[in-house]
């Protein structure tokens, strides 16, 4: 092999060019901005961004907003997660009830449920509560119509087992729909926590209340412009961070 | 009964030497060499293969599993890049897709999102042939592999059969000088390959079309080749040539007359000695835990 | 019939209901809720006008669609969203192409996309703001950054599941870069892409709304955030509930067009 191929086929290439672009990017963007060409006012130098990240820390206290706005999102998930399993083992239940209403169901799927934030401001208030129960509604969808679906596509022959056992239809349940509808009921925590955790942040920088969210809309709000810059940047970090987490945790509890 | 067996011996005895001496061959193949980086180190597919076509000819090329039958066809459509030797069809080099070359693949390969004229325009769409005469010699093909009245219906509506008859359909109007065929009846059943074969000979009656066809059926290869080439085991090498003499028009009733028996039976003994080779070969990959 | 001495049964058909129960408890369900509403609207349980009469918000429907302005602002978010589709598409469809066809390409920075996908787009509107000013400018760079995401990730991904053969089979007659995009991969891999649009456009007009609401002066999110803020409720409720059908049946026609179910297939 030359060693052009052994280059191209090596696994390292693929990391080192995406990090080595956002590098190259960003010494591009402190030159152009060093050198004036773009306003520092609208774009300032990505050092200046770095720099800003430890005042965050320190001054604006971003680790007590993020545990702030972690606390919503575990109240919001934990809630979301109750009562979307729970109603979805009820429409399991009841058939007439799944047959009238799933579709509707899937329609609040991908309903913009984020755009009631002005009426949960009125129910609510402009506090805490707001932030939870918008996190709330927007996960409550997805949890809903997998673990409907977990169950639903439970394999007959699993059921078939418990019936030739003769197990009471509350076991039948705990022992065998259940179990076998988690790892169908897991993907759904997944997407339904993203939403919620995606509509928590959202939501605190649009009524400019909470933690991170809010930093942002502070930031902003002073002009602190590489301020906001690094706010943002901290917000994008930790996203990606409990996305990451998230997407482990489910890996972890479903081993297949 | 014996003139049939006299000539078929002269025929294989005398094949390889007849081979290459086809006049003004449309396709030459000239010592070529093909090779691929595995797990298991550098793999030889095809060693030194020469084997010419000559315009109007039927040639079909016949092998065990792993001969490099598919490598062969894969280097002469020009999908793949020989390692050494020469492809040249209708006098011109081969080194990429020539215009001069059809191919039709084993694999289901109609676009399921377009209707079957609009399958068998595809080439034409290409070369950008006006849009109102396209459609009129689409047409055409259409009806050549028998399935007028399905113009505009979808591959899904199809057998898998008609499926590959759009496949050959959208080949044969492209109006190659030769057409290169891998196995294109491999998926189908029993019944439905001796029908399309009867439909391949009516149409190679009807067009005089150049034809290479690579397979692994014998009874196939014997009734729709002039000639055959029988490929030993990796490395790929011609073991032997073969003249089929049977008179032409034929339909897929000739598979029940002696000399058809004693061609298949011919090219089966070649053919079992490369077999079993692969066989051999495959359990050894497997007892060392490799893929065969 | 009798003379031939065959008896023939009949089988007869279970009478099917004049009405489905399903249907039925639909329409229970709704009026249901519906009775729950106006039954907590008049209680007073809630400060006023926080749960409006059915009948306040059915008036505020109608003066909403006999104002002309609201056509105005109506125009205005479509135009934003059209565009925003436009931008952020095309550039998500060119990504997703390119990430898609190279191996190379789509391990160095999929991963990126991936990553940045989750996360809440509207947190980068004060850049939006500081880029492109107040106008919709800012609003069409937040629907565009919004749906650029799952339109490319889809396409990346529709473009690695299509089938080898089509490919084998354009360049074995020779199609050029052109012929291959527009006749070959595209048409493959439509329901991946379809499916980025319909996720894409359900993103973008929450991007465009949200970042409406936040600083604007024409649009319906603007609209809604006027109607909070001097605290017209039944035109807050006739607001959302337009809005609301707009985004779901947009997700519905395109999900049709796609045939495909929705979160069913995540």
């Amino acid at each position: 092999m030359s060693s052009a191929t052994a280059i191209a086929r090596s696994p390292a290439l693929p990391f080192v060019l995406g990090v080595g672009t956002l590098v190259v990017a960003l010494a591009i963007l402190e030159l152009v901005v060093s050198l004036g060409l773009v306003n520092p006012f609208v774009m300032p130098m990505p050092t200046e961004v770095f720099a800003a990240l430890p005042r965050l820390i320190v001054e604006e206290h971003a680790f007590q907003r993020f545990l702030l706005t972690a606390t919503e999102a575990l109240t919001a998930g934990l809630l979301v997660a109750i009562v979307g399993i729970a109603a979805g083992a009820l429409l399991y239940r009841f058939v007439l009830l799944r047959q009238a209403t799933e579709t509707w169901v899937a329609a609040a799927a991908s309903a913009p449920t984020v755009l009631l934030y002005p009426l949960f401001l009125v129910i609510f208030g402009r506090n805490s509560a707001t932030i939870v129960a918008m996190g709330f509604v927007a996960g409550l969808a997805p949890i809903i119509l997998k673990t409907l679906e977990g169950l639903c596509t439970t394999r007959s022959v699993l059921i078939n087992v418990g019936r030739s056992f003769n197990l009471t239809p509350s076991q039948q349940f705990r022992k065998i729909l259940f179990p076998a509808a988690l790892p169908t009921i897991f993907v759904g925590l997944r997407i339904g926590l993203i939403f919620t955790m995606l509509n928590i942040v959202g939501v605190e920088f649009l009524i400019n209340f909470g933690g991170l969210g809010q930093l942002i809309n502070e930031m902003a709000d002073r002009y602190d412009i590489p301020g906001t810059y690094a706010a943002i940047l901290f917000v994008v970090l930790v996203s990606v961070l409990v996305f990451i987490l998230i997407e482990r945790l489910e890996r972890w509890l479903r081993p297949e | 009964m014996d003139a049939t067996a006299a000539a078929t011996a002269s025929a294989t005895k005398s094949g390889t030497e007849r081979s290459a001496a086809a006049p003004d061959p449309i396709l030459s193949v000239d010592r070529l060499v093909k090779r691929f980086d595995t797990r298991e180190g550098l793999v030889t597919a095809v060693d030194g293969l020469s084997l010419t076509v000559a315009k109007g000819e039927f040639v079909g090329v016949i092998g065990p599993s792993g001969c490099g039958k598919s490598t062969l066809f894969n280097v002469i459509g020009g999908l793949i890049e020989a390692d050494e030797g020469t492809v040249t069809v209708a006098g011109q080099p081969v080194n990429g897709p020539h215009p001069a070359i059809g191919m039709l693949f084993q694999d289901e390969s109609t676009f399921p999102w377009r209707t079957v004229i609009d399958n068998v325009a595809f080439p034409l769409e290409i070369a950008h042939v006006p849009k109102a005469e396209r459609h009129d010699r689409a047409r055409h093909f259409v009806r050549l592999v028998g399935l007028d009245g399905f113009e505009k219906r979808y591959p899904a509506e199809l057998s898998g059969g008609m499926r590959q008859r759009v496949s050959m359909a959208r080949t044969l109007a492209a109006q190659p000088e030769i057409m290169l065929m891998d196995e294109p009846f491999a998926a189908l059943d029993e019944q439905t390959r001796l029908l399309l074969g009867d439909k391949l000979l009516q149409i190679q009656q009807e067009l005089r079309q150049t034809t290479l066809l690579i397979t692994h059926s014998i009874t196939e290869a014997v009734q729709l080749s002039d000639r055959i080439l029988v490929m030993t085991y990796r490395p790929g090498k011609v073991k032997r040539m073969v003249t089929i003499e049977l008179p032409r028009p034929r339909s897929s009733e000739i598979v029940s007359s002696d000399e058809f028996g004693h061609y298949v039976a011919r090219i089966w003994s070649d053919l079992r000695e490369e077999a079993t080779k692969g066989l051999r070969d495959d359990e050894a990959h497997l007892l060392r835990g490799q893929h065969p | 019939m009798a003379e031939t001495g065959v008896t023939t049964t009949q089988v007869r058909e279970p009478a099917r209901p004049f009405v489905q129960p399903v249907t039925l408890l639909r329409i229970a369900l709704i009026v249901g809720i519906l009775a729950l509403w106006e039954a907590l609207s008049w209680s007073g349980l809630l400060f006023r006008d926080v749960v409006p009469s059915l009948l306040a918000i059915g008036r505020a429907l109608i003066d909403t669609f006999a104002d002309a302005g609201f056509y105005f602002h109506l125009y205005t978010t479509t135009y934003e969203i059209a565009l925003a589709m436009l931008i952020g598409g095309l550039s998500g469809l060119v990504v997703g192409l390119l990430l898609g066809g190279s191996p190379l390409l789509s391990k160095a920075y999929e991963v990126y996309l991936y990553y940045l996908g989750p996360c809440p787009k509207i947190i980068f509107f004060p850049l939006m703001l500081l880029w492109f000013g107040v106008g919709p400018g800012s609003k069409i760079a937040m629907g565009a950054i919004s749906c650029f995401f799952p339109i490319a990730l889809n396409t990346a991904g529709g473009m690695r599941e299509i089938d080898r053969i089509f490919i084998r089979v354009g360049r074995s007659f020779r199609a050029n870069t052109w012929q291959m995009v527009t006749k070959i991969y595209l048409p493959a891999m439509r329901y991946p892409v379809i499916n980025g649009i319909r996720l894409g456009l359900g993103v973008a007009l929450i991007g465009t709304l949200l970042a409406e609401t936040k600083l604007s002066n024409r649009g319906m999110g603007f609209l809604v955030i006027q109607a909070y803020e001097f605290f017209r409720m039944p035109e807050m409720y006739a607001l959302l509930i337009i809005l609301f059908v707009i985004a779901i049946g947009a997700n519905a026609l395109i999900g049709r067009m796609g045939g495909i179910a929705t979160i069913k297939r995540a």
